[in-house]
């Protein structure tokens, strides 16, 4: 049947008609009418004439440049196998520990698909708080000049040849030595015992910033050479001698937020700092008395404490007024007896060793200070160190292993380490760059970042931190106890070898199944029992010695103190460009070290003390016995008359080390700088080495320095150029403890602290009967506009920020600089006050003189005004954060022509940058200047090339895909954090729930490490930031201009000591 | 025709008659270029490309080749932009005001002054554009419809005010200024030889033919655009005035600022004609036109205006005493002690001190004395809008941002480049245009020129 089945498509083809024959054989069934068109001689007459042809052709080569003009297509791969938690878009936190030789604190990385991109505090499972030189660490990951391989002999190799290299190398005859920083980590003081064990390699430990002077201190005295663990959230008094413990001394991180948790004032009691300091220290910067002294002073004020308080010693030669500072010292350290707590931060032997007897004295040990007997900071070994190098010096070390530390930029002598260093046999560097130790190693076995690597860390004897990758390592580097293993001859992994450090028994089988440990790493930390401590007892140590020592010292007519910067520290991180454009803040200044000096001393040598943007600093040269260095002087408030301080941690890569291209000085064209020998020149200069080694301690003071004026002159970058508030309060409130309480309890806007401003108006307000100057109407009453609800109607997002809790530490500076995509913008666009910071920190020195003196004085309102201008010799300081108010009535919001800036629903002061046509209207019509321009292309013009992130290629990774980099000629702020809140918002949807306080949260208030910003919804009446409303404390900066803003501080409070 | 007081000097001297008038107006047109007026605009226009060239840098490069900053966010930009606006106040005043008054001494300078502004309200349009960081964009400030979404511009912000005031001011001006040029580019063109040149004024010349129903027209058209003219005189200053009276900055929060600005910018346009009609009337032999008479009158306006100017800057000082506002009587305090108090007396002396020597009528008279004190009063001006905009913005509010501000050769480059445009386009202006209006000042030569005086009561006319 099938066979016989005929298709046909019409009744012609059935019938194979001849009409139908005839056109299927025919291709073209229709007849085409080429001849016909050819044969047209219209045609041949049609003129397609050159007109014609130019304007097709224009249109076709127009039509195809056009086509061909397409912006870069940017391809994006989507995962094959997408793992199973990362979600493009959505950020993964995880656990670790930050850990660089000083600063010791738990953290979460927040990574945006396998970027690291965010560091922040773990305040739920962890301790401490991240500072500026934390969370800015971050940027050091894409670092590309970071080692990318290990090398050998300044070449790059492999890991197998390097690791034969180095055995070789540990068979030589003399001494093998490993030289670390403190070590905290058990899995790598497994690895040192196993080299140990191996290859007979000693471990010497020596810190960049050395406090063996207190650890020596504490040998002495209780027979532990241990770092305390000062609890600064019990103490109710604390003395601080030059221990700057809020910023950079000891374990800051821990005590910042422990000591602010003691600085409620609605807690009813308020902690009270006294400091004893030569230059003016964030720590002093925050004391509730600040004294002046000289370093030489320092030991001689302890010893009067201690004498003051129990008696101890004979009677110190002291000023008067330093004299009643420390008896009103004393007078508050007796008062709280075990809950005082003295502190000291030179590295003095006999200082540290009076500083214990008054703690002692004071019944403090077990209360304020802790001594534990393992782990403990700051183990570093000044002499084990010295010995070392006279050892390398003298031909007998063979071989030396770095880890962690720069000895050829920060040891007390460098120039005879590196001496020594020619003369070792062998020796290895596991630094991440090729810096001023590692360029002049044999090899160099570069490291993981911390960022990039497992491992562990204790500083707490109930508990292991653990650090676990967040990104897979960037180049072919390797963790330094992985590298001690393989170097011993048993090679392990490192995670392996994390693993079974705390698990003998562990195999790779078992990697996923301990619950324990998952719970560890999610945490961030094992629990770990320990066997009872027995307490530390005193060993009865003879001070008769330390304090005649102190007493029989004597300065010169200067006397120097090295101190370090909040931001650049010991300068590990001297190659991070937002580390050094964060200003310093006491000095405002980014970009560089200066010698810091009173005014009065600057005013006698003929100096320049005002510093901006074409008024230069003068250099002086500082000469300290045989060595000398040229420096621009800063005039520095509070600076005690006689001395002088210069800053650590600059002058890195003298060498022309390869340590990251923001560490150089670029010119104004952005290129670097180079010296007659074609070297780049350092940012800064190095004062390691300048104070001398006492007693084998290397000292940070020197009593005697000479200033000589050069008449050169050296520009420095200030963000801040005015010092005072000139008494407009307004701006600031401050007020005392005392004065507080005595009106703790009254309603907002009524304390004599804290009035809400009052404008007079034309009308009989008060009800007298008369219009008259009592007829006030509170700023915030007054209103040109539509009213638009703002209570109660969806979101309001607002913040306050408690001035009594800010220190100033700007960890909320780096961290909106990173969160935002913030750019870099170099010492000489600073300079010219266009640093593009959207959080500042504003620093105020109070002033001598305000208008009722002048009047009192006789003095006329000009004159005044210029005396307000200048701070006070020892003045007191206001630390103000300042970004974006969000003001409701935003005078910015209504002169933008494009309606570019607008407000939201939501509080929200807002700016478009796609619609901004950068008038800068909106900027000169800001009465905090908050808002930000962006004069050049930043990611992408020459000037910038060598420090801003954004254009560099792998330092790019860093920047937060949430947040728009802003192109050229637009304005850019605050925004509130917009993207986070966002965030929150839609988790709160997903989750069809009621978005919670405290889930969404700006960068700022979540770095803060005492909690004085908080964010919120402030039509939530749950919020904390709610209730921060109600506070009598709380009032807006410059109400009276009637900008009604979204942004709250609460005044400052000072726990003054009555006069 | 009306008749003179005989105690009045003539307007125009030197018994011209009407062919005397063409033939000094468009003599000059017709003849080859003289040698100072080709040194003059090579200079000029050699200043004009390095403005040019500042100009290209600065869109090409940033915002920040200037010398602002995050305080300081307008200072040379829009202290040019204000100057060259007042500048450009003159011409209008003279032709539309005296019009409207029949000040007839306004005929022989109306034309250069009306040219004056309309280069100057050029070269003010430029700050605006240039000063936007992205200028590229800078047609967002027109209330366009568009597809960008429902975006409309701000009428809330003085800025676009601006746009609209300057924009209608720079039309209504150069269409009042054509509109006048149109018969005296027919004379011209009836005179030219060459057909080029013919086709061009003739072109120009919009086909008149002299016609009394074009005349009757023109004076129709005069008095209108001089009606609608006048009130923007008046506004454009205003309104550029509110860009900072309705702001918070104290310094700016000023509600006298619009009358006083509006002085301020008759005063410095004033001068400006001063400055460039006693090089005119010398180097183009029109010292029959315009002369001692014209400049006298003038010096009046100025004293008058910079007398104004003078009162609003001690009510300025008053009024931040007595306000009893900190910010306020600090920002005045600043102004004249602080670190630009060097601008503030340089302003205080050109422009209050200066002006008030015109009192004496041998100064007023004197021809040198009065373009010394012209130059004098414009950089007064200059610095006028300086001492408001720099010293009000360096410190405000807050302390913490209190700033400097430092030119740049940038600012400086862009500034004199457009006094090099305005100098070469005036120049060109005036080897090619008509620089008097001369059928209207014909209209003044029998009631006003010496010979026909004489002929007059002669009873005779050579015509």
């Amino acid at each position: 049947m099938a066979d016989n089945k005929i298709y046909w498509s019409g009744l012609e083809e059935l019938d194979r008609t001849p009409e139908f024959e005839r056109i299927e054989s025919q291709e073209f069934p229709a007849e085409r009418p080429a001849d016909e068109f050819l044969a047209d001689d219209r045609l041949q007459r049609a003129n397609t004439g050159r007109r014609d042809f130019l304007k097709f052709m224009g249109f076709s080569v127009t039509a195809a440049t056009l086509a061909a003009c397409e912006t870069p297509v940017v391809k994006s791969i989507p995962y094959t196998n997408k793992p199973e938690e990362i979600t493009p878009g959505v950020a993964n936190y995880y656990a670790s520990t930050f850990y660089d030789g000083h600063d010791f604190v738990n953290v979460l990385v927040k990574t945006r698909e396998g970027r690291p991109i965010f560091v922040k505090s773990n305040t739920e499972t962890g301790f401490g708080r991240v500072n500026a030189r934390v969370n800015a660490s971050v940027l050091g990951l894409y670092d590309s000049a970071r080692l990318q391989a290990p090398h050998l002999n300044g070449e790059a190799t492999t890991w197998p040849s390097l690791d034969a290299a180095v055995s070789k190398g540990l068979t030589g005859s003399g001494r093998k030595v490993l030289l670390t920083g403190t070590v905290m980590s058990p899995s790598m003081k497994r690895a040192i015992s196993a080299l140990e064990a191996s290859a007979g390699v000693e471990h010497v430990q020596c810190d960049a910033v050395s406090y063996s002077a207190t650890t020596e201190a504490m040998r002495a005295d209780y027979g532990r050479r241990v770092f305390p663990s000062y609890q600064f959230g019990k103490a109710e008094t604390v003395v601080s001698l030059n221990a700057d413990f809020l910023g950079t001394w000891g374990d800051n991180v821990w005590y910042t937020a422990e000591w602010a948790k003691t600085r409620r004032p609605e807690d009813g009691a308020m902690s009270r700092l006294h400091a004893f300091e030569s230059g003016m220290s964030l720590t002093g910067s925050n004391a509730d008395s600040r004294t002046r002294v000289k370093p030489s002073e320092q030991g001689r004020v302890a010893a009067a404490l201690l004498r003051e308080i129990s008696g101890q010693g004979a009677a110190v030669v002291l000023d008067e007024t330093v004299m009643a500072s420390v008896k009103a010292a004393a007078a508050d350290l007796k008062k709280s007896g075990a809950k005082g707590l003295v502190v000291a931060g030179d590295n003095d032997l006999a200082t540290q060793r009076i500083v214990s007897a008054i703690n002692r004295a004071l019944d403090a040990v077990g209360t304020t200070i802790e001594l534990h007997e393992n782990p403990s900071l700051h183990q570093g070994d000044d002499k084990a160190f010295a010995q070392l190098v006279s050892d390398m010096n003298a031909g007998k070390v063979a071989a030396l292993l770095v880890d962690g530390i720069n000895p050829s930029y920060h040891a007390a002598d460098a120039a005879a380490f590196n001496a020594g260093l020619e003369k070792v046999g062998f020796s290895v560097s596991t630094a991440l760059f090729a810096d001023e130790t590692a360029s002049r190693c044999t090899a160099m076995a570069p490291a993981h970042h911390w960022l990039e690597g497992w491992n562990d860390l204790q500083i707490d004897p109930n508990r292991i931190d653990l650090v676990q990758p967040a990104i897979q390592p960037l180049y072919d580097t390797r963790q330094p106890a992985e590298s001690l293993m393989a170097w011993a001859g048993q090679p392990a992994d490192g995670y392996t070898l994390l693993r079974q450090t705390h698990s003998a028994a562990y195999t790779a089988d078992a990697m996923y199944t301990d619950q324990n440990w998952n719970t560890g790493v999610h945490n961030g930390f094992l629990a770990v029992t320990v066997p009872e401590e027995t307490p530390a007892v005193y060993t009865g140590a003879d001070l008769g010695g330390a304090l005649r020592d102190v007493a029989a010292r004597k300065g010169g007519t200067f006397e120097l103190d090295v101190y370090r910067k909040v931001a650049i520290g010991d300068g590990q991180q001297a190659g991070n460009p937002m580390l050094q454009e964060t200003p310093d803040p006491i000095t405002k200044t980014t970009w560089d070290n200066y010698v810091t000096m009173a005014r009065v001393d600057m005013e006698a040598m003929g100096l320049n003390t005002y510093i901006a943007q074409e008024e230069p600093a003068s250099v002086v040269k500082v000469t300290v016995g045989a060595k000398a260095l040229e420096l621009p002087a800063f005039p520095q408030p509070g600076q005690t008359p006689g001395t002088v301080g210069i800053a650590l941690g600059y002058g890195r890569g003298g060498g022309n080390e390869a340590i990251g291209k923001a560490a150089y000085q670029v010119g104004e064209g952005g290129d670097h700088l180079a010296d007659a020998e074609g070297n780049l020149v350092p940012i800064g200069k190095n004062v390691f080495g300048l104070a001398p080694v006492v007693d084998g301690v290397p000292s940070r003071a020197v009593y005697d320095v000479s200033i000589e004026a050069t008449g050169e002159t050296y520009p420095l970058a200030c963000t801040q150029i005015q010092h005072t508030y000139m008494g407009r309060d307004s701006v600031v409130k401050e007020t005392s403890f005392d004065d507080y309480l005595a009106e703790a309890g009254v309603k907002r806007g009524d304390a004599s602290w804290n009035k809400t401003i009052g404008l007079n108006v034309h009308d009989d307000i008060n009800g007298d009967g008369e219009i008259n100057a009592l007829d006030k109407k509170a700023a915030g009453e007054f209103d040109m506009w539509h009213e638009h609800a703002v209570d109660g109607v969806g979101h309001r997002w607002g913040m306050a920020i408690d001035l009594t809790s800010c220190i100033g530490c700007s960890a909320c500076v780096t961290a909106c600089h990173i969160e935002n995509n913030v750019p870099v913008v170099g010492k000489d666009e600073v300079r010219r006050h266009r640093d593009m910071h959207w959080m500042r920190i504003d620093r105020f020195y109070a002033s001598d003189w305000n208008m009722e003196r002048g009047e009192a004085e006789g003095v006329g309102v000009i004159s005044t005004y210029g005396k307000m201008e200048e701070p006070g010799a020892n003045p007191q300081t206001v630390h103000m954060p300042m970004m974006c108010q969000h003001c409701n009535h935003a005078p910015c919001e209504t002169v933008c022509p494009v309606a570019a800036t607008t407000h939201s629903n939501e509080g929200v002061n807002q700016m478009t940058y796609n619609r901004c046509i950068g008038t800068r209207y909106c900027a000169n019509n800001c009465p905090f200047k908050v808002r930000r321009f962006n004069w050049f292309h930043y990611p992408g013009y020459d000037k910038f090339q060598n420090f801003n992130p954004a254009q560099d290629a792998i330092q790019r990774m860093v920047l937060n895909p949430d947040v728009v980099v802003r192109s050229r000629g637009v304005m850019e702020k605050c925004s509130l954090c917009v993207q986070r809140t966002q965030g929150a918002k839609l988790e709160a949807k997903k989750a069809g729930t009621p978005l919670e306080d405290g889930s969404a949260i700006t960068a700022c208030a979540e770095a803060c490490p005492t909690n004085a910003i908080t964010f919120g919804d402030l039509n939530d009446n749950a919020s904390e930031v709610r209730a921060t409303y109600d506070n009598n404390r709380t009032y807006h900066a410059l109400e009276e201009v009637g900008i009604q803003p979204n942004v709250a501080y609460l005044t400052k409070v000072r726990n003054t000591p009555k006069a | 025709m009306q008749q003179e007081a005989a105690i009045r000097e003539p307007l125009i001297l030197g018994n011209k008659s009407y062919k005397d008038i063409t033939d000094d107006v468009v003599g000059p047109i017709q003849g080859k270029a003289p040698l100072g007026w080709k040194i003059m605009i090579t200079i000029s226009s050699v200043i004009a490309f390095y403005g040019v060239g500042c100009i290209l840098y600065l869109i090409g490069t940033g915002i920040g080749v200037w010398g602002l900053n995050k305080t300081v966010g307008w200072a040379w930009d829009i202290t040019n932009f204000v100057w060259w606006v007042g500048i450009g106040h003159a011409g209008t005043l003279i032709s539309a005001v005296l019009l409207l008054f029949r000040q007839k001494w306004r005929m022989a300078i109306n034309r250069s002054a009306e040219a004056m502004t309309i280069f100057a309200v050029i070269m003010a349009a430029v700050f605006p554009g240039i000063h936007m960081g992205r200028i590229w964009v800078s047609y967002w400030v027109l209330p366009l419809p568009n597809q960008f979404g429902s975006l409309w511009v701000n009428f809330n912000s003085p800025l676009l005010w601006d746009v609209f005031a300057i924009s209608t001011y720079f039309s209504v001006s150069l269409v009042f200024w054509y509109i006048g040029l149109i018969p005296d580019f027919a004379t011209i063109r009836d005179r030219m030889t060459k057909p080029l040149q013919k086709k061009i004024y003739g072109f120009l010349s919009f086909g008149w033919s002299g016609r009394a129903k074009h005349w009757t027209r023109f004076e129709e058209v005069s008095l209108v655009l001089a009606g609608i003219a006048t009130p923007l005189v008046f506004s454009v200053h205003s309104i550029v005035s509110m860009d900072f009276a309705t702001s918070v900055i104290p310094g700016w929060h000023t509600t006298i600022f619009p009358p006083y600005f509006v002085s301020g910018a008759v005063f410095s346009g004033f001068a400006m004609v001063q400055t460039l009609l006693l090089i005119m009337r010398k180097t183009m032999n029109l010292e029959n036109y315009i002369h001692t008479k014209h400049v006298e009158y003038m010096n009046i306006v100025i004293i008058v205006t910079g007398s104004i100017v003078g009162v609003a800057y001690l009510t300025e000082l008053f009024i931040s005493w007595y306000s009893g506002v900190e910010y306020e009587s600090y920002a005045f305090i600043n102004r004249f002690s602080g670190p630009y108090s060097m601008s503030y007396w340089i302003m205080m002396t050109c422009n209050v001190v200066s002006p008030q020597l015109f009192w004496f009528k041998k100064i007023r008279r004197s021809l040198v004395a009065t373009f010394a004190l012209s130059i004098v009063v414009n950089i007064g001006m200059w610095f006028e809008r300086y001492v408001i905009i720099v010293t009000s913005l360096h410190r405000d509010f807050d302390p913490s941002s209190w700033g400097e501000f430092h030119a740049t050769s940038i600012d400086v480059g862009v500034f004199v480049g457009t006094l090099g445009i305005f100098f070469t386009l005036f120049l060109l202006f005036a080897r090619f245009f008509p620089v008097l209006a001369l059928n209207e000042l014909k209209t003044i030569l029998k009631s006003s020129g010496e010979e026909h005086k004489r002929i007059q009561s002669d009873g005779k006319s050579n015509h």
